[in-house]
């Protein structure tokens, strides 16, 4: 099924990536180097130290980081250290070492946040937007085009905060900070200094240590950081979806299909909604870049340990270190992500490839 | 396509301030709006007409510091240490509203002027300025703004900067699509035809007809970069800011959120108001610009 | 002439009256048509461009579009159902027309045709590039029709050929040779093999290979067997469990699978070349033709009363729009369906049309058998459209002077008035009614009450 058409353009995307990688790792340099070589001896020198040891201690880095060498000799040195996995340390209050362990720990937690939140988008949002555009006009729809609108205005703290108050707070249902509740974990044997094992995702671990009862309280601290995702990303694409399954429903096609007597229901889910997906599907860069800045700010306020609450604190603490290298993987992920939905679109609507 | 005489142009005026006056809830976009624009220049030039002395500063309470609910006195409470909210939020919309004003138009100009230069020239150097685009759409722009913000140093003027570097090619993008579809239209051609320079061409025919898409683009944007914005200062961005601005304003309060939830929801409820209304009224004005809804 | 009359009406519509509602103002599209379609005819619909031919096919289909209102008049289908009831009780009632309450009118009604529409009734729209669905292959698009028509069809079809051996084929062979298409028929139904036969005659009715050709396609016909998946798909559906989630959605592709060797059936009628791999085609990689008579393979797979086409030879070049209207001689023949065609194409109707419908400014100007409006046309509307044709000896092209009015406020009285060489006082104080001037033969104008 799969022509070779397609290979092609699957190959032509992931050539067309390399030049964006090369870019971001040019951004990123650029950033770091923007202030001259403050911003790295801030980071690697004690701030203690005086006089003799300090000028000491900047020749040593100086010949570490050979910040003697011109600019972009410099960033071929740094691309190298990158690439043979060395990105660094961090210094946060959560944690200090090595970059590469700081990703080992917190980038599965923020995956596993970010494909609750995608779910809930597709199991929540999709519906929302064909509904409110095959009832328009309804009751309904109205509710919907408020609801999504307003959503859509909000800063997403302001969606956190207040699912914070009306579930956490005033119904006491749900918890909302952290990624367990402390006295569930004390004196786990697979759970040291706040950190789980094997995998650092809590609720893997549970499941894979069969201790179901935390398991079940790290799923219900899932909820409210990825319903906050979810419901600030959804906003936008309720929007997109209905407009285009509005414009969609107008079509010539969707006529034929009534005029060969589909149901509506199929008319709506198969005929009009397969190509009123595609704007959506276009706009994934925006969702995926939408929802990774949301995992920031919402894992900082549920202080919930990933790749986002390490940039904050690191932004907070002045690490460099951590800001640097959470932006390049950041960024990959976004990129490779995007990558992937095109791709799987490609294969499902015969539109895009070519 | 492009009606040239006078009366044609009167004539499409009033239809366009047809369409959107028949639109109501553009409208009420358009009055909150101008609300919020009324604030912030009396705000500006005489704050003394809201009772505001100095606008530039949060006024504290240290004697009082903890948040009192809504009262006569305090019509939306007060926030920690003891800042009268209404006041606060009234003076942080000037801030808000500025800078994210210099951030859209800013970042709409530098995009605009790429943009138009990527499409018109096109060959190589569209090609150049769509990569270098590309890098800073590879980076989810919240990340991006802290980044550049950061590596600038903590601070309004720095997180300005940053967010212009984060929506600038959102803009190019944008124009440069539009110029493409422009390019090709018959009163390019003839001016062409006729012998206009390029950078006549681009400024006297392109420009003028990418403007009134890029004005529904900044009206829509403002929402969104009013949100980034107050997120950023929410998080923590700037350290002991002291500067009335939403976001900042909210986080005063966070540790009070569960007994004195106002702190927080009042300043946030400011920030989707303005997004609210300018999202309303971009909607009413892209439909002025949109043949295919005006009829 | 007479046997026209004799044949029964399979549709009637009186009165017909349909307004858009736009804000640029109210076009009244119909304005008062009657029309009938009988039993196994042809009906040629001719008129300018906006003179409401599209529109009218729309109501019959009750496909109308939100805006559109139904003021008054009815479509009836075997000379009981009225399609249009429901929007017509709406849009003859003496309030401001809502676009919105009449959709959801429409949505009941889509709910409400959703047996006859595809089945009875069935429409080629004017617009074959954008009619078909761009992320849809061709062979779900046509095996769909009979999916949600006519499933029994397809698992019939399945089962028979699961379950017919060689010797089976070969008997049915020498019975199809020997004594014809009803013996193979009955034989069919004597063993239990219904589904077979159309399997059988969809390859006999080739005429594009030879015969030794034929009989071994379809004594090859039992090499085509059903796999263990679609087994199973066909056997949850015959217990009924199609409406099972996931169950249901093996029960689909199975009988969907089984649409598609229709499909292939139906696109070889249709003179499509390889249409193994053009039912696994998306719309866009086909020319403009094969779309158009991929539409047609739709309208056409449930055997449907009636096929309205609606200018189905406009995309096509000379040789295909030939094979169209033969395809259309030839169904009318073998099955006895009746057709509205729709063309504003004289002189493509005059090959296919049995009788022709003169249509102008929203109503129909003459009416009747179609050798009796080329020969003797009496609207003098008709008689410019003959003169616009171009024929053998003068090539160009007769323009008729003037333009169509202006729908928003059709002229008092007779609407083709402004250009009318014969134009009376009163044609601008009454409207000409229907006078029937022959047997079948309607034209309604005052020249011709005059003469009476
Ligand atoms: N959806 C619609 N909204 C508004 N007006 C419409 C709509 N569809 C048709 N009309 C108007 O109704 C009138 C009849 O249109 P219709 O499409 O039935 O004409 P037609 O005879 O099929 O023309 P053609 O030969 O060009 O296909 C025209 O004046 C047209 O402008
Ligand atoms: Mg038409």
């Amino acid at each position: 099924m799969i022509s070779i058409k397609l290979w092609v353009y699957v190959l032509r995307r992931i050539l067309i990536l390399i030049p964006t990688l090369i870019g971001l790792t040019l951004l990123v340099f650029v950033l770091v180097h923007i202030q001259g070589n403050n911003l790295i001896l801030a980071e690697y020198i004690n701030p203690r130290l005086t006089g003799q040891a300090r000028e000491l201690e900047i020749q040593r880095l100086t010949q570490e980081f050979h910040l003697d060498q011109p600019v972009y000799v410099q960033y071929f040195y740094w691309l190298g250290q990158v690439l043979t996995g060395n990105l660094g340390y961090t210094n946060t209050p959560i944690y200090s070492g090595p970059v590469t362990t700081a990703i080992t720990l917190f980038l599965p937690n923020t995956v596993v946040l970010s494909l609750f939140a995608a779910l809930l988008i597709w199991l929540i949002g999709i519906p929302l937007g064909v509904f409110s555009a095959v009832n328009r006009d309804s009751p309904a729809d109205q509710g919907i085009r408020v609801f999504s609108f307003t959503l859509y205005s909000m800063p997403i703290y302001l969606i956190a905060i207040a699912l914070i108050l009306l579930l956490g707070v005033y119904l006491n249902v749900l918890p909302f900070s952290g990624e367990v509740s402390p006295q569930m974990v004390a004196g786990l044997s697979w759970f040291r200094d706040g950190i789980s094992y094997p995998t650092h995702v809590l609720l893997i671990d549970a499941i894979l240590h069969g201790d179901y009862a935390v398991a079940w309280n790290a799923f219900l601290h899932l909820i409210m950081p990825s319903l906050t995702l979810a419901l600030a990303v959804m906003a936008g694409i309720i929007r997109i979806l209905r407009a285009s399954m509005l414009e969609v429903l107008e079509q010539d096609y969707i006529r034929l299909a009534r005029a060969k007597g589909v149901p509506e229901r199929v008319v709506n889910n198969l005929h009009a909604r397969r190509n009123a997906m595609l704007p959506v599907v276009t706009s994934f860069g925006y969702t995926v870049a939408g929802l990774l800045g949301g995992v920031v700010v919402v894992e900082s306020v549920f202080d919930f340990p990933g790749i986002g609450y390490w940039t904050t604190q690191a932004l907070l603490n002045n690490d460099i270190g951590g800001i640097m290298a959470s932006t390049l993987l950041f960024g990959i992920v976004l990129v490779l992500t995007t990558l992937i939905l095109d791709l799987v679109y490609a294969v499902v609507d015969p539109r895009i490839r070519y | 396509m492009e009606e040239r005489t006078e009366e044609g142009k009167y004539s499409n005026l009033i239809l366009s301030l047809k369409v959107f006056f028949s639109n109501r809830t553009a409208v009420a976009g358009m009055v909150i709006f101008l609300a919020y624009v009324v604030d912030a220049l009396i705000m500006q030039f005489d704050p003394r007409l809201l009772g505001v002395t100095n606008p530039n500063q949060f006024t504290y309470n240290f004697v009082n510091p903890v948040p009192q609910p809504p009262s006569s006195q305090y019509p939306l409470g007060t926030t920690y240490p003891g800042i009268n909210l209404l006041q606060a939020i009234l003076e942080a919309i000037r801030v808000d509203l500025g800078y994210s004003m210099l951030i859209v138009v800013g970042g709409a100009v530098i995009g605009a002027v790429v943009g138009i230069l990527a499409a018109y020239v096109g060959g190589y150097l569209d090609e150049l300025l769509m990569r270098f685009t590309d890098i800073f759409f590879s980076v989810p722009y919240l990340v991006l703004a802290i980044a550049v913000g950061f590596a600038l140093g903590r601070s309004f003027t720095s997180m300005v900067i940053a967010l212009i570097i984060v929506w600038w090619p959102i803009y190019a993008r944008y124009t440069r699509s539009l110029t493409l579809s422009i390019k090709e239209s018959v009163f390019v051609e003839a001016a062409k035809a006729a012998g206009a320079s390029m950078v006549r061409i681009m400024f006297k025919h392109i420009l003028p007809n990418t403007l009134p898409p890029v004005v529904v683009q900044i009206s829509l944007d403002l929402g969104s970069v009013v949100g980034v914005f107050a997120t950023l200062a929410f998080i923590g961005f700037i350290p002991n800011a002291n500067t009335p601005e939403l976001g900042y304003l909210a986080s005063l309060g966070l540790n009070y959120v569960q007994s004195a939830p106002w702190t927080v929801i009042f300043p946030g409820l400011a920030i989707t108001l303005f997004a609210l209304s300018v999202n309303l009224m971009g909607d009413g004005l892209r439909d002025v610009i949109d043949p295919r809804r005006r009829s | 002439m007479e046997r026209v009359k004799e044949r029964a009406k399979v549709l009637e519509i009186k009165d017909l009256r349909v307004s858009f509602h736009t804000r640029r103002g109210v076009f009244k599209a119909l304005r008062g048509v009657d029309l009938e379609l009988y039993k196994g005819e042809v009906l040629g619909l001719a008129g300018e461009s906006g003179s409401g031919k599209s529109t009218l096919g729309l109501a019959i289909m009750g496909l109308l579009p939100r805006n559109a209102r139904v003021e008054s008049g009815e479509v009836l289908l075997d000379g009981s159902k009225d399609v249009l009831k429901m929007l017509r009780d709406y849009g003859s009632r003496d309030v401001k027309f809502d676009p919105r309450k009449n959709e959801k009118l429409i949505k009941r009604l889509n709910k409400e045709l959703r047996e006859v529409r595809g089945r009875a009734l069935a429409m080629v729209f004017q617009e074959p590039l954008t009619s078909l669905n761009p992320v849809l292959q061709v062979g779900y698009q046509i095996a769909e029709a009979v999916y949600y028509h006519d499933p029994m069809r397809l698992v019939r079809r399945a089962i028979s050929r699961n379950r017919c051996t060689q010797a089976d084929l070969r008997d049915l062979m020498t019975t199809l040779k020997t004594k014809g298409e009803e013996a193979l028929i009955e034989e069919v139904e004597k063993r239990n093999l219904r589904g077979l036969e159309e399997q059988i005659l969809s390859i006999w009715r080739r005429q594009d290979i030879h015969e030794a050709k034929k009989e071994k396609l379809i004594l090859s016909l039992d090499k085509h067997k059903l796999d263990s998946k679609d087994r199973l798909g066909i056997s949850i559906y015959l217990r009924g469990l199609q409406r099972v989630p996931v169950l249901g959605r093996l029960a689909k592709d199975a009988l969907i699978k089984e649409g598609y060797r229709l499909a292939v059936e139906i696109l070889t009628y249709l003179g499509i070349p390889h249409p193994e791999k053009v039912v696994r085609m998306y719309p866009h990689e086909l020319s403009g033709g094969m779309r158009q008579r991929v539409v047609i393979g739709i309208a056409i797979v449930n055997n449907p009363e009636i096929v309205i086409m609606d200018e189905p030879t406009s995309a096509l070049d000379v040789t295909i729009q030939a094979q169209i209207l033969e395809l259309v001689s030839s169904l009318k023949a073998s099955s006895n369906r009746s057709f509205i065609f729709i063309s504003h194409d004289l002189s493509v109707l005059a090959e296919v049309s049995d009788r022709i419908a003169i249509m102008y400014a929203g109503k129909i100007a003459e009416v009747g058998p179609v050798k009796v409006i080329f020969e003797e046309p009496q609207h003098p509307y008709t008689k410019m459209l003959m003169d616009a044709i171009p024929t053998m000896d003068k090539t160009e092209l007769k323009a008729i002077p003037g333009s169509v009015p202006d729908m928003r406020s059709p002229p008092k009285g007779c609407s083709f008035s402004n250009r009318c060489p014969f134009v009376m006082p009163k044609c601008k104080e009454m409207e000409p009614p229907m006078v029937e001037v022959s047997e079948g033969h309607k034209v309604a104008c005052f020249l011709v009450g005059e003469r009476k």
